[in-house]
């Protein structure tokens, strides 16, 4: 994609929460959307939420992107609340199979090129330099920036990368310059549902899957959809039952090998809308609000802003977050960084659940009556 | 209709075939072709009790026979008692001399071959370690390696305490008593080293497995724990409803199998095989009540076949076993996985841990409340798939997409 467009996380059949969604970001096709995956389940509206998804992406194909959630599943749904949905409102599964048919040929995976390390200023702000990620309430105004660091410091180094004169803790053989590249500010961005596959080593492998089928129990397909960024180190056993766990060290070296700032990615919960982890390498996005109509988490949106005098333009920069101690280190070098952040510039807008009327949701089921 | 159509349609329904169709034998047949052959009860989707059951009305239609009782026992279907040698190598009595408070604890036991696990079972209030004799015996089936350990726990089963003592269902001491079976058990066996063990616990015992995980007194040895359909929100939230379901079941039985015919009719447990296993063990006969009549002329006790766990005396504890539990299952350690009959189960904590990726959880909408006894062939396939993804063998990663890709192989 070369536009830049509003990435989202999770919907989860919240279908007035989407529609303030749109509202927050701005309304399709004027803006562009990037949809991280599980439209469906859990919310009550799976139905109205998906097929409005997909009438936008009919409609706009170039202003819409959808890839697939490891909730866009056969065997997910069935037991998560969409086949129920469909059954209840139609009488029969006819929806829900031809549903079902439409996330087979979902993408799993979709490359943000050109993105800016400047924000455009929202609507009051006034443009502000070295702002490198901006948390914005509903109404777009700015709540807090936090600022790239290095140009804060007030040395005047001031490189295109936001090169700053950083040294190694003693002993640990970095040198002046090798810790010092602050990421790969205008690489692309992946954005995935769930996160990497032991697998897959470059994006292009991606392509290679064969993807028009229903999500396999293991393999990179399973993979991509179901694992999750943790504090370890390299892979682990997820604890879903499904997909793996991944380290900082395997998102700093995917990252690196495949020119990419950042990966943005779903699937996880996170209280506050979005969550950036491994000094900022990996974002998870979540935008259902309130989840389940009871989490009480808040929701946001990540934008990011074009590169202006870019067109598109692919800066094969090889980011070299973390490169010198390969993450051995990561531990020691970065905790001292402190609150350092990197790659391109990240608008968070944070919303919270629409008002919701209780019409259209189903009767609450009676509890078991034997629980002991 | 007009006349025309109405003759039309008569003339179209004469030349079609004539064929009897019984929709009974239909839908006895159907589901015999899918399930094996003595899984055959939950033929009627059409349950009050399943959670599926929101998904759609059930139209009533006259052939249905929707509303009709069954008449008399249907064919094939017997209530005959399966003794638990079946399933178990053997029963152990285990007691610490040293501790002559300490209760005889009554465990069924078929052990681990070589280095294969221990699946260490605890049942729920009011159940017995019969419960789990099925799915032990499905997961051995899979895993021949595997062992079965489950217990009667106190008050219920074969277990006895010490004559005199009050009942202490608390959870610190049914936990205390599952690790000191454990221990006792591995001496008796002489076992070298303790097993490494899978905790699985239904209902109340997934509130015993739970808290003896967090204790992490199994140290190592503990490579996961299954919590089968109980969630600490919904479980409170039952417990007020508790009194009304133990009244309206019946105080006792004319024989055994009418217990077990009752199990099954009221869908209590949805698996005759595992209704004929599991009931008798719940179930007493009370000799004393029927002699102390005819000593005082009245008429013989009618049901003498009593429940062996006064589970309205258990009150006190109910709250003790299920405050707390959503925290616990998050935080001890081992890998973690919850088994529901219903998405509609978890409580907000719950909630979000799942989609946060704290756990693994799989739902059985067609399942009962005792999911292992209803559905003991699938139960058993996530166990054992669950074990194999917490071996402690080293992880062996997956070979790169380029390497498969150079193998010619698809992926």
């Amino acid at each position: 994609m070369f536009i830049f467009p509003q990435i989202c996380g999770d919907i989860h059949g919240q279908f007035h929460d989407l529609m303030e969604l749109f509202r927050v970001g701005g309304n399709p096709p004027d803006t562009n959307y990037l949809f991280m995956g599980d439209f469906v389940d859990r919310g009550f509206y799976s139905l109205e939420s998906f097929l409005l998804l997909l009438c936008l992406k009919v409609r706009y194909p170039d202003r819409m992107t959808l890839i697939r959630g490891n909730h866009e599943s056969r065997q997910i749904t069935t037991v998560y609340g969409f086949y129920d949905e469909c059954l209840r409102k139609y009488g029969s599964a006819n929806v829900w199979r031809y549903c079902c048919d439409v996330f087979d040929y979902l993408a799993l995976g979709a490359i943000v090129l050109g993105a800016s390390n400047t924000l455009e200023p929202t609507n009051e702000a006034a443009p502000r330099e070295d702002v490198e990620i901006e948390v914005c309430n509903a109404d777009g105004d700015a709540i807090s920036h936090f600022g790239r660091r290095g140009k804060t410091g007030g040395n005047g180094q001031g490189s295109p990368n936001g090169r700053t004169d950083q040294t190694g803790p003693p002993g640990s053989g970095a040198s002046g310059s090798s810790g010092g590249t602050a990421g790969n500010p205008v690489g692309a961005v992946l954005c995935v549902h769930g996160g990497l596959s032991p697998l897959i080593d470059t994006v292009d492998k991606i392509r290679l899957l064969d993807r028009k089928q229903e999500v396999p129990h293991e393999g990179a397909m399973c993979d991509l959809l179901w694992s999750d960024p943790d504090e370890i180190d390299g892979w682990g056993l997820s604890p879903r039952g499904a997909g793996f766990l991944f380290g900082a060290d395997i998102v700093k070296m995917f990252n690196h090998r495949n020119d990419l700032s950042l990966i943005a990615r779903a699937h996880q919960l996170v209280m506050e809308g979005f969550k950036e982890m491994f000094d900022a390498s990996i974002v998870t996005v979540w935008s259902a609000p309130n989840y389940c109509y009871r989490c009480g988490n808040v929701a946001a949106v990540l934008e990011l802003s074009e590169d202006p005098g870019g067109q598109g333009f692919f800066a094969r920069s090889n980011g070299d977050v973390g490169r010198s101690d390969g993450g051995v280190s990561r531990g020691v070098l970065l905790d001292s960084d402190g609150s350092s952040k990197r790659g391109p510039a990240r608008r968070y807008r944070v919303f919270q659940a629409a008002p919701q009327d209780s019409r259209g949701m189903p009767a609450k089921k009676p509890v078991a009556d034997y629980f002991l | 209709m007009s006349d025309l159509q109405k003759a039309w349609a008569k003339n179209r329904l004469g030349t079609m075939p004539v064929e009897t169709f019984d929709e009974r034998e239909e839908e006895e047949m159907g589901t015999v072709s899918e399930l094996p052959e003595h899984f055959d009860d939950d033929s009627s989707s059409a349950s009050s009790a399943s959670s599926a059951s929101s998904t759609g009305t059930i139209i009533p239609s006259p052939s249905q026979n929707l509303f009709a009782r069954p008449q008399g026992v249907p064919r094939g279907r017997t209530f005959q008692p399966i003794p638990w040698t079946t399933y178990f190598e053997r029963e152990l009595f285990l007691h610490d001399e040293t501790l002559p408070q300490s209760p005889t604890t009554h465990a069924y036991l078929t052990s681990p071959v070589g280095k294969g696990p221990l699946f260490v079972m605890h049942h729920g209030g009011g159940s017995s370690g019969l419960s789990f004799a099925v799915v032990g015996d499905q997961i051995r089936k899979r895993l021949p390696s595997a062992g079965v350990f489950s217990l009667d726990a106190r008050g219920h089963g074969s277990t006895t305490i010490p004559e005199g003592q009050a009942l202490d269902l608390s959870l610190e001491t049914l936990a205390d008593d599952l690790l000191t079976a454990l221990r006792l058990t591995q001496r008796e066996m002489k076992w070298a080293e303790p097993p490494p063990v899978i905790l699985v616990g239904h209902s109340m015992g997934g509130a015993v497995v739970t808290e003896l995980a967090r204790s992490g007194r199994l140290g190592s040895a503990l490579l996961g724990y299954a919590v089968l359909d109980v969630v600490e929100g919904s479980a409170i939230d039952a417990l007020q409803h508790m009194h009304t379901y133990l009244s309206t079941r019946p105080t006792g039985f004319q024989t055994l199998e009418t217990g077990i015919e009752w199990h099954t009719r009221s869908r209590t447990i949805r698996n005759s095989v595992s209704a004929r296993t599991s009931v008798p063990s719940l179930l007493t006969l009370e000799k004393n009540a029927e002699e102390e009549g005819k000593a005082e002329g009245k008429p013989a006790d009618a049901r003498p076949w009593k429940w062996r766990t006064d589970l309205a005396a258990t009150q006190p504890y109910w709250e003790n076993w299920f405050v707390g539990l959503s925290a616990k299952f998050l935080a001890a350690k081992g890998g973690k996985l919850l088994l529901l009959a219903g998405t509609d189960r978890l409580d907000t904590e719950l909630t979000i841990g799942q989609m946060q990726g704290k756990y693994n959880l799989q739902v059985f909408p067609e399942a009962g409340h005792f999911i292992h006894e209803d559905l003991p062939e699938k139960i058993a396939v996530s166990l054992v798939d669950f074990h194999r993804r917490n071996d402690r063998t080293a992880l062996v990663l997956p070979p790169k997409v380029s390497d498969l890709l150079k193998q010619g192989k698809k992926v």
